[in-house]
């Protein structure tokens, strides 16, 4: 923390205690506000799961029942495994892409801020809208995707794409991709416009071809970005309720489950004890993904 | 760019100009590639439109890539009870109150956070990223229980309630980043002249950082305006619904009923795509500042 961030107390601005009150006071609605509607319910989250609590009753305490009975269903190591392939495939993707995409854009190319601009649409589209018109794409019958696939002569068969187990989480990824890399297309542009042009010369100085100024100066300027993007993606992606249940609901026969969803269906059975165990169950490895993005973020911010 | 100084600087002519043939060829190839994600971005929306825009018989019966008739009877037909639009209500009131309401407390708060320092300031500066970074999927159980305990389950109170969960933390994290930007002699000034500290940021601080609070609202707005898992849980009757959700339920129901749905979408995407055209600038800076989902 920097000294001009908050100088000395000033007397002339005010007693010292009535100013540390103001400023008690302006920060005191939003640290009200998350304690009782963020901390709180995330704390009675970890205590219902421990309980056997339905819609209407306050529920017993009963261990680890919950967890035990998740642990016996297939539905639960269908999500345990479905989440971990959505996380990893399209965050996988959307780096290459965002990368990909913001180098081409990056050069000097006339006309590049229009690209910027339309690379950006699927971002700027309310997500239940991208998701529910990604639905109507993958229709069978009349949804665009076979109709292109028909019409060019690619495959002329009619695949249920979001309906059939072998095609459905594919399909949810690249839905998902296509509405998500814009987020790290965007970042990983706005990281290279600062990497230092002195760099580069340093490195032409040095000899350094395209592929070794790639890999020696544009790589390690860009990483930090890219490591404080992934955290944050995979974070959203692991928790990402729309894109599975507009698209699948976590169909055919669990093929795309995924926690969230699984733990909506839930809370519709109105056990809300086994309901709360379910995202409790992520709770471990998004605490390390949460912990690791907020100390990246508190050391950026200084 | 840079090949083309290292070129310039040394080689002889010949080796020129096959540098300068790579150099184009560099160039078609990008804005080949390019061209190729442009349009695999724009199909799903020019799909939604023309779906929207076929007649609702010819959608199953003569699959085609541009509409043989144009009708507006998908619109017609989802308008036609008032239920969408009412919807259409619910949604911009929730995402505007919650919008109003974020940007005041929260700049507030991170005002505080960025020109004081006491006690506290550094876990509080904690708790606000940690709630940032809280899913939702998460929440909603519990917030569903707090929201019928506070008798505010199934109404709009409930939701703007529910969504300054993920509105307030981002909106402190981002304004905090451009309040740092504001320097603090300008306000030591404005309060020489006679104004006080909270004048200071009214008349101050809040005008200097206008992108910043644009940014902020936009984000607020954006995202109260795609929530669809809370709304979910916490309403149950129509009058209540948001837009998303009044989409969820089409699908819902057996036959999906795609003339309307993508009718729906398109109308639902309207208000976002207009700010996003307006304020692209300030909504690209505050995302590449302060990591903002969509």
């Amino acid at each position: 923390m920097t000294i001009s961030d908050a100088g000395p107390p000033r007397r002339r601005l005010g007693s010292g205690l009535k100013l540390k009150l103001f400023a008690y006071a302006l920060v005191a609605p939003v640290v009200l506000l998350i304690l009782g509607l963020v901390a709180y319910p995330f704390f009675f989250a970890i205590w219902v799961s421990f309980t056997d609590m339905v819609i209407g009753s306050a529920g017993n305490f009963v261990g680890f029942k919950n967890f035990e009975y998740l642990a016996g269903t297939a539905t639960f190591w269908a999500a345990i495994r479905n989440t971990i392939v959505i996380v990893l495939v399209s965050d996988a993707l959307k780096l290459v892409i965002g990368l990909g995409l913001a180098l081409l854009v990056h050069q000097n190319l006339p006309g590049r801020g229009l690209f910027r601009s339309f690379l950006m649409l699927p971002w700027a589209m309310p997500a239940f809208v991208a998701f529910l018109t990604w639905r109507v794409l993958y229709q069978p019958i009349g949804g665009g995707i076979n109709l292109i696939l028909n019409q060019t002569g690619l495959y002329t068969g009619t695949v249920d794409w979001l309906g059939t187990r072998n095609t459905a989480m594919a399909s949810v990824i690249i839905a998902s991709v296509w509405r998500g890399f814009p987020f790290w297309f965007i970042s990983i542009l706005a990281a290279l416009q600062s990497v230092p042009k002195e760099l580069y010369e340093a490195a032409i100085v040095d000899g350094a071809n395209t592929w070794q100024r790639f890999w020696n100066v544009t790589i390690p300027s860009i990483l930090p970005v890219i490591i404080v993007t992934t955290l944050l993606s995979s974070i959203w992606t692991a928790n990402g309720f729309e894109h599975v249940w507009l698209l699948t609901a976590g169909g055919p026969s669990d093929a795309t489950m995924v926690f969230p969803v699984l733990a909506y269906f839930g809370m519709q059975t109105q056990r809300i004890g086994e309901a709360a165990a379910v995202s409790v169950y992520m709770l471990p490895v998004l605490a390390i993904l949460v912990l690791f993005a907020t100390s990246l973020m508190m050391r950026r911010e200084e | 760019m840079a090949s083309l100084a290292e070129v310039a600087s040394a080689a002889p002519a010949n080796a020129g100009a096959a540098a300068r043939r790579r150099v184009l060829t560099g160039r078609l190839l990008s804005y080949a590639a390019l061209l190729i994600a442009v349009i695999l971005v724009l199909f799903p929306i020019y799909w939604m439109l023309a779906t929207s825009l076929k007649l609702p018989r010819d959608i199953l019966r003569v699959p085609s890539l541009w509409p043989s008739r144009f009708s507006l009877a998908n619109f017609e037909k989802l308008l036609a009870d008032g239920q969408f639009l009412l919807s259409i209500r619910n949604s911009f009131i929730v995402a505007s109150t919650v919008t109003v309401i974020s940007v005041i407390i929260s700049s507030f708060a991170a005002y505080s956070m960025v020109r004081f320092r006491y006690r506290f300031r550094g876990i509080i500066g904690r708790l606000i990223l940690f709630a940032y970074l809280t899913p939702g999927s998460l929440l909603f159980i519990p917030l569903s229980i707090v929201m019928a305990q506070l008798k505010l389950g199934n109404s709009l109170t409930g939701l703007i309630l529910v969504y300054l969960t993920f509105s307030l933390p981002l909106s402190t994290w981002l304004l905090q980043g451009y309040f740092r930007g504001v320097p603090r002699e300008l306000e030591e000034q404005g309060m020489i002249d006679g104004l006080t500290r909270f004048g200071a940021l009214l008349r101050i601080t809040l005008p200097l950082s206008a992108p910043g609070l644009a940014a902020v609202a936009i984000f607020t707005f954006t995202g109260a305006w795609n929530e669809l898992l809370f709304a979910l849980v916490l309403t149950t009757s129509e009058s209540v619904r948001t837009a998303p959700l009044a989409l969820n339920y089409l699908i819902t129901s057996d036959v999906l009923p795609w003339g309307p749905l993508m009718a729906g979408a398109a109308i639902s995407s309207v208000p976002l795509m207009i700010l996003y055209f307006v304020a692209q600038r300030f909504m690209v800076a505050g995302m590449t500042e302060g990591s903002v989902k969509g």
